[in-house]
């Protein structure tokens, strides 16, 4: 499988910035287990982070050109504000899951609203900098589930 | 590993699956989804307590075993948070006690809640706990999370 692992702002300061939220672990050393973990599994990851919304939807875009199979995108702080991220999902058709470090709904009121979980497949927050390695390690499963999903959804 | 008791339980409606049948999950019993559980249980050596219930009673009497006798829960509660005879504080204090025992708690959904064809269900509130969040990869949103249980509890 191909597979985006995109990430949002300020996700690049990981491993510096809030420790006690967000955990000790760097952006780097998650990019390096992504990777690792992908090629286990025979999955070509290619791990990707921007302060740029602009440049977060072209990637999305381009994911759509390449037909690549799965986007894990953590849009950060972008996730409570971008209807531009939220447009370019809805138009990529393959596998989509919401990631989120620590759980959103635990914080600050602003961080409830979410304009990507709707057009996603599936959220997963809150379990850390291992949420990325744990998604990655059950994609070939889940995207099995996402076909047969879309098979049965297609018999109405 | 001495730590391995995972309480999982499952809400009210859970024994019946056959309304996502619908939403494109496929043939789900929770049958199917005890069995899956068990496997993955049995991969990492963890002792797992898989309960459903209808009555929020009982589910509360569930939750303070959690509390006293297991080492992490895995929690579908459905849709709680928007059934009126229910009192939230009972989820949420209870969760959080849970949480500052350091044992890991992760709320999962078979459907991702937040799509538009979905009851208005809102993930569980609490304040300052640690509760992971996993929502839409049908069976597979259990098998992420006891994957996470068990990278915790090994940390612990």
């Amino acid at each position: 499988m191909n597979i985006y692992v995109i990430n949002g702002p300020n996700i690049n300061l990981l491993g510096t910035r809030e420790p006690e939220i967000y955990g000790k672990e760097t952006l780097k050393s998650i990019s390096k287990k992504c990777i690792k973990q992908g090629l286990r599994d025979g999955h070509d990851v290619k791990f990707m982070q921007s302060n740029y919304e602009g440049e977060i939807v072209g990637w999305i875009q381009n994911a759509i050109i390449e037909k690549v199979d799965a986007i894990v995108i953590n849009a950060a702080a972008y996730t409570h504000t971008s209807i531009a991220i939220h447009d370019a999902l809805k138009s990529y058709s393959g596998f989509k899951i919401e990631l989120h470090i620590s759980n959103p709904h635990l914080r600050e009121t602003f961080r409830h609203v979410s304009y990507i979980s709707s057009v996603v497949d599936a959220i997963v927050a809150g379990l850390g900098a291992d949420g990325y390695s744990h998604v990655i390690e059950l994609l070939a499963d889940l995207q099995k589930h996402y076909k047969q999903k879309n098979k049965s959804l297609n018999t109405f | 590993m001495n730590n391995n008791k995972l309480l999982i339980i499952n809400g009210p409606g859970l024994s019946d699956l056959s309304n996502l049948n619908e939403m494109g999950y496929g043939h789900l019993t929770l049958d199917m989804v005890r069995k899956k559980c068990a496997e993955t249980c049995e991969i990492f050596g963890i002792k797992m307590d898989f309960r459903q219930t209808d009555d929020e009673t009982e589910l509360s009497r569930f939750l303070i075993e959690g509390i006293e006798d297991f080492d992490a829960l895995i929690i579908n509660p459905v849709g709680y948070s928007h059934a009126p005879s229910i009192d939230f504080a009972i989820y949420s204090s209870a969760i959080k006690m849970i949480t500052q025992q350091n044992k890991p708690v992760i709320e999962v959904h078979i459907s991702n809640i937040f799509q538009q064809d979905v009851e208005n269900t809102k993930p569980i509130q609490v304040p300052g706990g640690e509760v992971g969040f996993v929502s839409g990869l049908g069976i597979h949103s259990y098998d992420l999370a006891i994957r996470a249980v068990n990278k915790k509890l090994s940390k612990n």
